[in-house]
């Protein structure tokens, strides 16, 4: 039997806003399932909690939604103990760069072959509109939440600098191109990290949901994936570059990151005092 | 319910009488040793053996353990240091016997130190009596402290350290003249320690022969003591840590992931299973901190595979939100915790009883758990097992309390036989129907759905759901699962109302309630004190009231022995039963508490 997407979908109606990307992002994840040709039995879907954590009771699989943060810990038992099964994780900002970033480098580390995906939309949407790790300093919300003081993370700098081997961004309104990252993302036999970038209906202004879609860019057909500083540079653009940043070709080693970064000049997180110091001296 | 047989012990040995006149005895260059006189037998020998870092005491308290169990011998060893992380102050207690013990006791019938400045930070854990051997360093004419002891026998001394104008340089091997002594005074062959130095240091011939030929010249020295003799029962016995006993039980139950962070005292779990996990197909991995160790735990354990973790009281901390994860998600999870001294950081290698009311308690919400207590290492194996029954027949977290005092000392015991069943979970096919929490029948729990199996996909989630295991914030269907899952406390209840272990006679008017560590200790009062009995619960969590009422009646006068500032024991106890009149005799841990220390608090209690 042939399986649709469709056929990947659990009974469970999403609780989700209505136009939220995370719909998209349930669309193009199932698509790939099926493009894969996986058998719903043999998946592992484990989410945390936030929004974008109820994608996993939404797919028919043996799903997890755990705790706030903790989904990478409980993936990577389940994929060292059942090594034939598919396993991937979904969750938000908060959950994956907040609570839980203390996980990822280490999950990054093991390389156990888990597929990452991040539904970014800048903000918690579940507690009602906080900052977030992603949220940008100039955002404006129209509720009377605090400004935010902080400079907001570069998730897609982070992992490459923990020496993931698979990244790539993707956005939720861009089904085709979410397919094919999801799919390119499961076949990689590592862990593979998917940034995409899924706006919030609710806490942000349609304003801005359509100014991030515009600084999206994707990656041109001759860039090459292979190559790490190509990855660092797309990464640190103001743009979001679209597509697969970084593959590392098989069999070599994970680039030696922070020390490489700071010899030029781009120690992660990027600050401008950072950049005067001395090479390899991180502070 | 196992009522032990009392097996008596005498609590020291006789007074060691020097085959030779009590003189300045010097290791000679050459020379045959001295026909020792034939000396009093004896039951059991405690040895303390105190140095500095690199006079090799842990070795030679390591050896003269292998020696023991080759002969057939029991014991116990404790090590304690100082707080360096390398180096500093050692000490090894050994107690050996011909009948298996699990306390270490707290005189010592021989005392070798190779310095006595070093001693000072041993106050409280070594004593000698009026009858103690003591065979100290002749070059070091320091006075022995005051808290010490008397021995009214003479002392020994030997040239252990090499000096050179004035100063110690290094020479032969102060643990290997140690060896030497030891063997001669206890009447053992010396191919019985030549065949421990090549257990110890076969792979590394240099050091095995630089270590042979030290203790080859020093079996020649004259003037060597005599001690009792304590003879083995010829057959050779197996020498296990409380930590590995707890590693190893756990393999032996099932257990085929294990996810841990280093912490004291528990690492010892980790590095067992690290050697002894993956070859039976296992897996372990080193997680980045606590919380994530339990969080792999559970994904392998979703994943349908039995799995745990071992840690101390700062890392069950972390792992307390998990813990209700693993309860509500219905994932089965077993928690080893060596309690330490806290609260926070506490005296990490020092042991204490007050992780108590954590393991019981600790959790945001309603959460069925279970908890049971390890007596000694040989119960560790027992308990290991019991712990993964109920962990995967009930789909819970299952905490099992160890301490410091039993998770670092090694014991003798009889060979481990693997006889126990194999634990099980119940798992979902087709025909247990399309609700993965719906209970049906008189089962307590429902299927577990492994992944993989066809037409089993489903959510588990740490939200609440619906018995189909849809997320819901449905006020009934809370209150419904709730009962659901607490139903399982009731049917492990009377799974386990006689998991407890009662010492001494039937029948004698004082009783003591301990658990954990104390068992070894109180196995020795009740049967030097027949007026006493003792009740010591395996689980503490559902507790087995009704064993205990019953095992209270006729009792004059009862107490709560426990290492724990607070009196945790009590203070529970006193929310499951009728305390009044039962006295908390509890104090901060650090040390564990000995006869005399319990017989002082006894009294001090009003015991009558």
């Amino acid at each position: 039997m042939v399986m649709k997407a469709k056929d990947y979908r659990a009974q469970l109606e999403p609780v989700w806003c209505t136009g939220c990307g995370d719909y998209g992002v349930l669309k193009g994840l199932t698509q790939a399932f099926a493009d894969l040709e996986l058998r719903p039995e043999n998946l592992g879907v484990i989410s945390g909690i936030g929004c974008s954590s109820r994608l996993a009771g939404y797919t028919r699989s043996y799903s997890f939604n755990s705790i706030h943060g903790r989904a990478l810990p409980i993936a990577t038992g389940l994929k060292l103990a059942r090594p034939e099964l598919t396993v991937v994780v979904v969750g938000g900002d908060g959950d994956g760069f907040s609570i839980g970033l203390g996980h990822i480098p280490h999950a990054i580390r093991r390389n156990v072959k888990i597929t990452y995906a991040v539904l970014d939309n800048g903000l918690y949407g579940l507690t009602k509109g906080q900052a977030s790790p992603t949220t940008e300093q100039d955002f404006k919300r129209d509720r009377g939440l605090a400004g935010v003081e902080e400079r907001p993370l570069n998730p897609l700098l982070l992992v490459l600098s923990s020496g993931c081997g698979f990244v790539a961004r993707s956005h939720a309104g861009n089904l085709p191109h979410l397919r094919q990252m999801f799919r390119e993302a499961m076949k990689y036999p590592g862990f593979a990290f998917v940034h995409v970038l899924a706006g919030c209906v609710t806490y942000q202004t349609p304003s801005y949901a359509e100014e991030i879609y515009r600084r999206c860019d994707l990656l041109p057909e001759t860039y090459d994936a292979s190559n790490f500083a190509h990855a660092v540079e797309a990464a640190r653009g103001e743009r979001f570059a679209l597509g697969v940043l970084y593959r590392r070709p098989e069999g070599e080693a994970p680039a030696v990151l922070p020390a490489a970064l700071a010899g030029e000049g781009g120690v992660w997180p990027p600050t401008p005092e950072a950049a005067d110091l001395p090479p390899g001296d991180a502070g | 319910m196992s009522t032990e047989s009392i097996r008596p012990i005498a609590a020291r040995a006789g007074a060691a009488a020097p085959a030779e006149p009590a003189a300045q005895a010097q290791a000679a260059a050459s020379g045959q040793p001295a026909a020792p006189t034939t000396p009093a037998a004896t039951e059991s020998l405690v040895l303390a053996l105190v140095g500095s870092g690199g006079d090799g005491v842990a070795l030679l308290g390591d050896l003269v353990l292998r020696m023991a169990a080759q002969q057939g011998l029991y014991g116990i060893m404790v090590q304690s240091y100082g707080p360096q992380i390398r180096g500093g102050e050692s000490a090894a207690i050994l107690r050996l016997a011909r009948e298996e013990v699990h306390y270490e006791g707290e005189h010592a019938d021989v005392l070798l130190c190779f310095r006595v400045s070093d001693l000072r930070r041993f106050l409280g854990s070594v004593r000698v009596h009026a009858g103690s051997l003591m065979i100290l360093e002749a070059s070091d004419l320091a006075e022995l402290p005051a808290w010490l002891g008397k021995s009214e026998q003479a002392t020994y001394r030997y040239p252990f350290a090499t000096i050179v104008d004035g100063a110690e340089v290094e020479g032969d091997p102060k643990n290997m003249l140690g060896l030497a002594l030891l063997t001669r005074a206890l009447g053992w062959s010396s191919s019985l320690a030549r065949r421990a130095l090549e257990q110890k240091f076969g792979k590394r011939p240099a050091v095995l022969q630089r270590n042979l030929a030290a203790f080859d010249r020093a079996w020649r020295a004259k003037d060597v003591p005599a001690l009792p003799l304590l003879q083995g029962h010829g057959v050779p016995l197996h020498i296990e840590s409380g930590n590995e006993a707890v590693a190893r039980g756990a393999i032996e139950a099932g257990l085929r992931f294990f996810a841990g962070y280093p912490i004291t005292p528990s690492s010892e779990i980790l590095e067992t299973v690290i050697d002894e996990l993956p070859p039976v197909g296992g897996t372990v991995v080193q997680a980045e901190d606590e919380i994530a160790a339990l969080g792999m735990v559970l994904g392998a354990s979703f994943g349908g595979v039995p799995a745990m973790t071992a840690t101390s009281g700062p890392g069950l901390s972390l792992m307390t939100e998990m813990m209700g994860l693993s309860s509500m998600a219905e994932v089965p999870a077993v928690i080893v915790d060596c309690q330490r001294a806290g609260p926070a950081t506490g005296m990490p290698s020092r042991t204490e009883q007050s992780d108590l009311f954590h393991a019981l308690y600790a959790g945001h919400g309603d959460f069925p758990r279970a908890v049971l207590g390890v007596f000694d290492s040989v119960h560790a194996r027992d308990v290991m097992n019991k712990a993964f029954h109920i962990a995967e027949s009930y789909q819970l977290p299952v905490l099992v309390l160890s301490d410091a005092y039993i998770a670092q000392r090694r014991e003798i015991r009889d060979a481990p036989v693997d006889n126990r069943g194999k634990p099980r979970r119940r798992v979902w096919s087709a025909e247990h129907g399309p609700a993965r929490f719906k209970l049906t029948g008189d089962h307590p729990t429902t299927p577990f759905r492994v992944p993989g199996t066809p037409g089993g996909t489903y959510l588990a989630a740490g939200i609440e759901h619906t018995a189909e295991g849809h997320p819901t914030a449905d006020t009934t269907v809370h209150q419904e699962m709730n009962a659901k899952r607490f139903r399982k406390v009731a049917a492990i209840a009377e799974e386990t109302k006689d998991w407890y272990r009662t010492l001494g006679r039937e029948g004698a008017p004082r009783g003591i309630i301990a658990w954990g560590s104390q068992h070894g200790m109180l196995r020795e009062w009740v049967a030097a004190h027949p007026e006493y009995r003792a009740f010591l619960p395996e689980i503490l969590s559902p507790f087995p009231v009704r064993g205990l009422e019953e095992w209270r009646r006729g009792l004059e006068w009862t107490c709560v022995a426990e290492l724990s500032y607070q009196g945790q024991l009590h203070r529970y106890l006193s929310g499951l039963t009728d305390m009044s009149g039962v006295k908390s005799i509890a104090r901060s841990g650090g040390v564990p508490m000995t006869l005399s220390e319990l017989e002082a608090l006894l009294n001090s209690a009003g015991a009558q």
